[in-house]
């Protein structure tokens, strides 16, 4: 597998078309795979032909992305990018259903694995993986032309800058996170649904919430969201809005309970969709990374100012890991993993054995959070 | 903030430097030296300004022996592959950036015979090793004079004698020195001399320059780039005339002009007498950083001369973390690591993590060196997690 930035899948059809009374022309493609969910009123012939011509962007490939992605790939989505910046390593294969112990082994980013696996289950459909850090830079280029989003993040700084490249070219998203056996998922319409900010109006700062690395996760909570998100997708793509979730959904596997919180009205004073202030796509201070002058480390200084509370983060990372701490800082060895993290009081982070700052990025977003 | 990343870039700049930045484009904005009208010539004269103060400051024999560039590196990059041609021999040092090593590396790629001295322990070069190391095909002797990493500085003068006796060049990379002490390429003997504008000089980043002295043959001195100079339009060749046949293209003005505020700061209070304060600054720090247990001061000995450049490591502290905390928990601006300079830290002992350096400058006041001493006192202390 190469590791070339873009791995394109094998098939060289743009989009292509299906047979007989649907709208586009190439002749070769059978139905008969999309058959049962084209018995569905809701979707028919029609709203599979509206599928193969739409375009979705999936942005993180772990377990919510891969989660999705399949289920959309299989679905018949006409041309599914999926974008990652991580390679696939052991402790993803509990949850993340694309991947394998090969991948492991051969140390595959998941953009590539993720669009390999899924061109050999669809090979109708063009599937395109991207190996990169979603940003500022890299965002609008990768969401131009998406019919919908779908959120795979696994960290908020990325998720506000995903809102604000929807709302700003008026593109659909669906929302999903999860963390133990709890999960939430909410579909943003701009313009028509409040927004992210709406919702939630700040992002949480750095290294204040849990993540599935420190809280863990279990697969059936990726499933059940994942699950939502790509009906959500569907939906959009036919057209049935009505059948929009329009609640925030909040799910727990283990403790089987289902709330739909109900969503605020649309917020003209929101900053992003009432006031269209695309800060975190046009004041992008993300969190920057600095290659350390001969240290193989890279230091990780997140957005704004923070007051990390460092025990309560050792409390955290203790049970994935080794920490050690003094008074002005926090030190976490992960288990089995060959970096190391050095944490400060302002939410700065050296990580050690590494000096890309793509990897130590991901390494911040997974233990501290970003 | 408490900042002592002087070696890197000096900080805060003279109040006069901010403010010819603030109006320099409003008034002066148009193109030196390619126009009649008055503010090209304004601009120009901005230009000339800068270079005449330069020239005094370093004593080059006249201000065209100054040449622009936009910081050491790129003033380094030219004399260096400008001058060096496969089967030349170059001696360097143990002790240099990456600025110098670099694109001598690059030439040795080239065919160019690079010879690198190794330094003592304090990162001094030994003249009789140089004098040892020469060929008959010297053509250059490159070095800094003093090290970004441990402030030593190099014995120029012998140097210079060695490359005169060879009929060889000498090119000093004067980055920590230029404006932070007195400097006279003309008794020194400095063939070449390349330095930046936004450390001892004051200025603002992006400006530098490399002085030409009469004994380089310009005619085998190549330019690394040509085009337009404002001088000699009507020919298509490079004019071979200093500056204009290293500087082709519209210059950094601005910059050049925050510079020339920069140098006037420095003709004011007088190099020697900042050169002095800085002195004691760095021997006060030393000296308190030496008494730390836990603490190794990398510099050289006490009354051996040195730039106000000091580095040390802490026992079980990564010099990073010791960076980091100084920075979170103490508020001083520091740096840390290799320095861009791998061999000089493997010359005194401080390969691969490097060191904590720390670099007064002309703002630095005692209590600020006191109280870096005092947070590296309290550093030393904390068992490292």
């Amino acid at each position: 597998m190469p590791l070339s930035g873009v791995v394109n899948g094998s098939t060289p059809m743009s989009v292509p078309g299906p047979t007989t009374q649907l709208p586009s022309s190439a002749p070769s493609l059978d139905l008969e795979r999309y058959a049962r969910q084209t018995i569905l009123p809701t979707i028919g012939a029609e709203g599979q032909g509206k599928l193969l011509n739409s375009r979705v962007l999936v942005v993180g490939c772990g377990a919510l992305g891969s989660a999705s992605a399949n289920l959309l790939a299989r679905a018949g989505i006409g041309h599914l990018t999926i974008v990652d910046r991580d390679y696939v390593e052991l402790s993803n294969l509990q949850r993340q259903v694309l991947f394998d112990e090969t991948d492991v082994r051969d140390r595959i980013p998941k953009a590539a694995a993720a669009a390999e696996k899924l061109q050999r289950i669809n090979n109708d459909v063009v599937i395109e993986g991207i190996i990169t850090d979603l940003n500022a830079g890299n965002v609008e280029r990768l969401a131009s032309g998406a019919d919908v989003i779908v959120d795979g993040l696994d960290n908020f700084e990325t998720r506000y800058l995903l809102n604000d490249v929807a709302v700003k070219h008026g593109i659909p998203w669906v929302y999903g996170g999860v963390i133990a056996s709890y999960g939430m998922t909410m579909t943003i319409r701009p313009g028509s649904s409040p927004c992210l900010r709406c919702v939630f109006p700040e992002p949480p700062p750095a290294g204040s919430a849990p993540t599935c690395d420190t809280a863990g996760v279990i697969g059936p909570a990726v499933e059940t969201v994942a699950a939502i998100q790509a009906a959500e997708v569907m939906k959009l793509v036919v057209g049935d809005i009505g059948a929009l979730n329009t609640s925030l959904l909040a799910v727990d596997l283990w403790h089987i309970s289902l709330d739909r919180v109900p969503l605020p009205a649309l917020n003209p004073s929101c900053p992003t969709c009432g006031r269209r202030d695309f800060t975190f796509l046009d004041n992008a201070t993300p969190s920057q990374t600095t290659s350390l002058c001969g240290h193989d480390a890279v230091q990780v200084l997140p957005q704004g100012a923070q007051k990390l509370d460092l025990g309560e983060l050792r409390r955290r990372l203790d049970p994935v890991g080794d920490t050690t701490a003094n008074r002005f800082l926090l030190r976490f060895r992960p288990t089995g993993s060959a970096h190391e993290l050095t944490v400060f009081p302002d939410g700065r982070a050296i990580v050690k054995g590494t000096t890309d700052s793509t990897q130590a990025r991901s390494l911040y977003a997974r233990y501290i959070g970003a | 903030m408490i900042y002592l990343d002087n070696a890197a870039t000096s900080w805060p700049k003279p109040p006069s430097v901010y403010e010819t930045l603030g109006s320099f484009l409003q008034t002066l904005g148009a193109n030196p030296g390619r126009a009649g009208h008055r503010m090209a010539a304004g601009a120009a004269a901005a230009v000339a300004d800068c270079r005449l103060r330069l020239a005094r400051l370093m004593n080059a024999e006249s201000p065209n022996h100054v040449v622009f560039a936009s910081n050491a590196t790129d003033a380094l990059n030219l004399a260096i592959r400008g001058l060096l041609r496969p089967g030349d021999q170059v001696i360097t040092s143990s002790m240099e950036h990456n600025s110098l090593a670099r694109p001598l590396r690059s030439v040795a790629e080239q065919g160019v015979r690079v010879t690198k001295v190794l330094c003592s322990p304090q990162g001094v070069i030994d003249r009789d090793v140089v004098a040892a190391a020469v060929s008959p095909r010297l053509r250059l002797i490159a070095v800094t004079h003093a090290s970004n990493v441990n402030g030593a500085i190099q014995p120029i003068e012998d140097l210079a004698e060695i490359a005169r006796h060879h009929n060889a060049l000498l090119l000093v990379d004067g980055a920590q020195t230029l404006g932070a002490m007195p400097m006279d390429v003309q008794s020194m003997g400095i063939d070449l001399l390349a330095f930046p504008g936004h450390k001892g000089l004051l200025g603002p980043p992006g400006t530098g320059g490399l002085y030409v002295g009469p004994q380089v043959d310009l005619a085998t001195f190549t330019p690394q780039r040509s085009g337009g100079t404002g001088v000699r339009s009507e020919d298509d060749a490079q004019p071979l005339e200093l500056p204009h046949r290293y500087e082709s293209g519209t210059s950094n003005t601005i910059g050049i002009a925050g510079l020339a505020a920069g140098v006037r700061f420095l003709e004011e209070h007088g190099v020697q007498s900042i050169h002095q304060r800085e002195s004691s600054l760095t021997r006060r720090l030393i000296a308190g950083l030496e008494a730390i247990e836990g603490v190794r001061v990398c510099n050289p000995p006490a009354g051996a001369p040195q730039a106000a450049v000091v580095s040390c490591v802490v026992d079980g502290w990564s010099p990073a973390d010791v960076g980091s905390v100084l920075d979170q928990s103490f508020d001083i601006a520091c740096r840390t690591g290799l320095h861009c300079a791998p061999d000089a830290c493997r010359t005194i002992g401080a390969f691969p993590e490097g060191t904590v350096r720390l670099s007064p400058g002309c703002f630095t006041t005692e209590d600020e060196i006191d109280a870096a001493i005092a947070a590296v006192a309290e550093i030393a202390s904390t068992p490292s997690a």
